[in-house]
């Protein structure tokens, strides 16, 4: 199958070019002007962009274990309406993503599916209990190119730092999840005025930085590759912008709840369970932080941390519901409409935090941009419509967001994974299935 | 003449001064009616109310029970202990399950603080809180209160006082809202563990060292102290809490004369309070109980009785 995109603006982390770009066995066969080839499917990008196809470095697909909240059929459908090709679940599934019989089977299963690329990241310990390592190189040789306990930090330091010498003999890369569980407790919020002013049960940005600090500290120590997941918070970033002038391992992701959202939302919201996620949201000065960091590029990735739950847990008392918002139908729009569109950061940029980091972080050389002889996976959007976030038109089995009802800017049109539509609004062509918008 | 249009009673924070005046005002009447030989009034005859208690207090859901039969109402209760709610029923599924009874007015009591107004979207009963986690516990203040009024006459421009784990307690941060709305000021005082993170923002004042925060107070509100704390550091002997924080006749000089002294009880004797101000304590303490069901059949009354609109009472 060949596909001609003509008229197409360019838009990569790095330039912006006008041009049309002819797809071939699943590869970018030509970018160029005046593309005359014949093509199986002829699509007119004009007035639109065209980007790499997004990466998100974290999701939870919640299968195997509780398909009732997510399957990799909705999880990819998911990703793909969200302009995602690639995304790396996280292993907090029953039974964990902790051998490579788990790995095998997301990965044979998700092919078969074929929407989008689904990598699992491997536990680093054992049922992510934080006593034993896992098998690092049956993990790898089975697909992973990550690790991570995310949902919790491995509070032994001595553990952590020989997982770290252990990743770096295979080229892993550290995924962190940082929390000092005996700062933040049962905590639903933010430790904040309005945390006292409710007797909400809370949890200080320090549960957050002082895990941070230690280890980035272990990292430089055993001088290897480390990732910070979902940063929330000033004092995370401070302490991250120093570290990074010198130690050029570093790497760190955000997602757009923490750029967005503060407690006064969670406040206004009444304290819903759509506005309770790990780390909490933060306050004003926070989000301020945050969108300097994206901005300086302290912060290199935004990730979705795709936290699929059902509705009825959701709709439990704000301090018994479980942690975690969905994102990969709205990360997107989102950025564009919150950074992009306020003149924040620019679209080039978007496609660096959004595509071009995180396949870099990955070691994902035939991805993150669009260029000659690259794996096909793009995306065309139209940054000038807006759309509601209805809950009956999200793909995903959960609807748990906190953005439900808000009105955003910038669409995914359509998605191209390893040269094949996946996705054109509003339907899965490979699956004969609509999103129902 | 004021009119009541509230339906649910939630929190102290959305009420306002002439709002509580109001309850206030009907309470003083429904003292009069227990003085009475016949104690009922039908005010809310044909009423369903339930009392929705997730957490176990004997003592508020007997002092609600009572006031909902005072007005003759038809009263439902519903324990943690009983069936469905134990089975693991989703507290959002029990409320909705209710719903067969066509209740008209739910009382909740519930270990987890600020969630009844999302449950607003599962119930067409009024609710009133019973004590929603460390949140809010709208009529133990409102009691509290009221049991002031009565003392001095007036809430305007007193010293409020509260001792111990402001941190952990529902009844202090209601009586905060409630005692800023008839603009007096109010101390906390307790170890910092027990002070939440910028209290000051709420326009208290802030102690650690009783003997100051005492100074020239007119009422004191001493709250209850959870052994379970010390093993969690909130403080560090019970014998060193007593010491810094206990409430002495030493102690009590140093405030107004006149001062009053409660506590939403039980009372832990020589933990809290020293057992030698028991006698000179504990007929105030007595008329919280009494007040306590007067309040209970005022806000019951509320949002309970037919046509609201009507329901308008002479200052
Ligand atoms: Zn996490
Ligand atoms: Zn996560």
């Amino acid at each position: 199958m060949k596909i001609l995109i003509k008229s197409a603006t360019i838009v990569n982390s790095k330039n912006t070019i006008l041009a049309d770009i002819l797809i071939e066995n699943g590869r970018i066969a030509k970018v160029e002007r005046n593309v005359k080839e014949d093509a199986d499917r002829k699509i007119d990008a004009k007035d639109k962009f065209v980007l790499p196809g997004l990466i998100d470095l974290h999701t939870h697909l919640r299968t195997p274990g509780r398909e009732d909240e997510e399957d990799l059929i909705s999880g990819s459908c998911a990703a793909a309406k969200g302009g995602f090709t690639t995304i790396l679940c996280m292993p907090n599934t029953n039974p964990c993503i902790d051998n490579e019989g788990v790995v095998e089977w997301i990965r044979e299963e998700s092919q078969k599916i074929g929407i989008v690329d689904i990598i699992p990241i491997g536990a680093i310990t054992k049922e992510r209990k934080g006593k034993e390592l896992t098998e690092f190189g049956a993990l790898k040789k089975a697909g992973c190119l990550a690790l991570s306990d995310d949902g919790s930090s491995i509070d032994d330091s001595y553990l952590f730092r020989r997982a770290l010498e252990y990743a770096k003999m295979f080229n892993l890369i550290i995924v962190s999840h940082c929390e000092d569980k005996s700062l933040s407790l049962q905590g639903a919020m933010r430790e904040c005025f309005i945390s006292g002013k409710y007797g909400m049960s809370s949890i200080p940005d320090i549960a957050e930085t002082i895990r941070v600090f230690r280890d980035i500290e272990i990292a430089k120590y055993v001088n290897t590759k480390l990732h910070l997941a979902h940063i929330s918070c000033k004092k995370s970033i401070e302490l991250i912008r120093k570290e990074k002038e010198i130690f050029s391992y570093l790497t760190c992701e955000t997602s757009p709840h923490y750029f967005i959202l503060t407690v006064e939302d969670v406040e206004k919201s009444n304290f819903h369970g759509n506005f309770k996620v790990n780390p909490p949201l933060g306050e004003r000065n926070d989000v301020e932080e945050i969108k300097k960091a994206l901005k300086e590029g302290i912060i290199d990735c935004i990730a979705t941390d795709h936290a699929p739950h059902s509705f009825a847990e959701k709709e439990a008392p704000f301090e018994n519901a479980p942690f975690g918002v969905i994102g990969l139908e709205l990360a997107f729009s989102l950025t564009y409409t919150y950074l992009v569109r306020e003149k924040i950061i620019s679209l080039n940029q978007l496609v660096e935090k959004l595509s071009y980091n995180p396949a870099n972080i990955l070691g994902l050389k035939e991805r993150g941009e669009i260029k000659e002889d690259a794996i096909a996976d793009l995306i065309i959007v139209d940054v000038n419509k807006s759309w509601q976030v209805i809950s009956k038109n999200l793909v995903s089995k959960s609807k748990n967001t906190p953005f439900l009802n808000s009105e955003l800017m910038g669409l995914v049109e359509l998605t191209i994974h390893q040269g094949k539509i996946v996705y054109e609004r509003p339907f899965f062509p490979s699956i004969n299935l609509s999103s129902g918008e | 003449m004021v009119e009541w249009t509230k339906k649910h009673i939630l929190e102290i924070k959305d009420l306002t001064r002439q709002e509580m005046e109001v309850v206030f005002n009907l309470a003083s009447s429904f003292k009069e009616v227990s003085q009475r030989e016949v104690k009922k009034t039908p005010a809310l005859r044909g009423k369903t109310v339930v009392n929705l208690f997730f957490e176990n207090s004997t003592r508020t859901r007997t002092s609600f029970e009572l006031a909902a039969k005072r007005l003759s109402a038809d009263v439902l209760n519903f324990s943690s202990s009983t069936s469905s709610i134990s089975k693991g029923e989703s507290v959002v599924d029990t409320i909705k399950n209710l719903e067969s009874y066509r209740p008209d007015i739910l009382i909740i009591r519930i270990d987890t603080g600020a969630c009844l107004k999302n449950f607003l979207n599962y119930t067409r009963a009024s609710i009133i809180n019973a004590g929603d986690g460390k949140n809010e516990h709208p009529t133990q203040a409102l009691l509290d209160m009221f049991t002031v009024k009565e003392v001095k006459g007036s809430l305007d421009n007193l010293n409020v006082l509260i001792v111990g784990d402001i941190m952990h307690s529902r009844v202090c941060r209601s009586n905060i809202f409630g005692f800023q709305k008839f603009s007096s000021k109010v101390r906390v005082c307790g170890p910092p563990a027990f002070i939440p993170f910028e209290f000051e923002k709420l326009g208290v004042d802030v102690f650690y060292d009783l003997d100051r925060a005492i100074e020239d107070v007119d009422v004191i509100i001493m709250l209850r102290i959870q052994r379970e704390r010390q093993n969690l550091a909130y403080f560090s002997t019970l014998r060193e809490y007593v010491e810094n924080f206990s409430l002495t006749p030493e102690r009590l000089k140093r405030a107004k004369k006149d001062c009053i002294v409660m506590h939403p009880g039980p009372v832990n004797w020589d933990v809290e309070i020293s057992s030698t101000l028991k006698d000179e304590l504990h007929p105030l303490i007595l008329k919280q109980v009494e007040n306590g069901l007067a309040i209970r059949m005022a806000v019951l009354y509320l949002v309970g009785a037919e046509k609201r609109e009507h329901k308008t009472l002479r200052r």
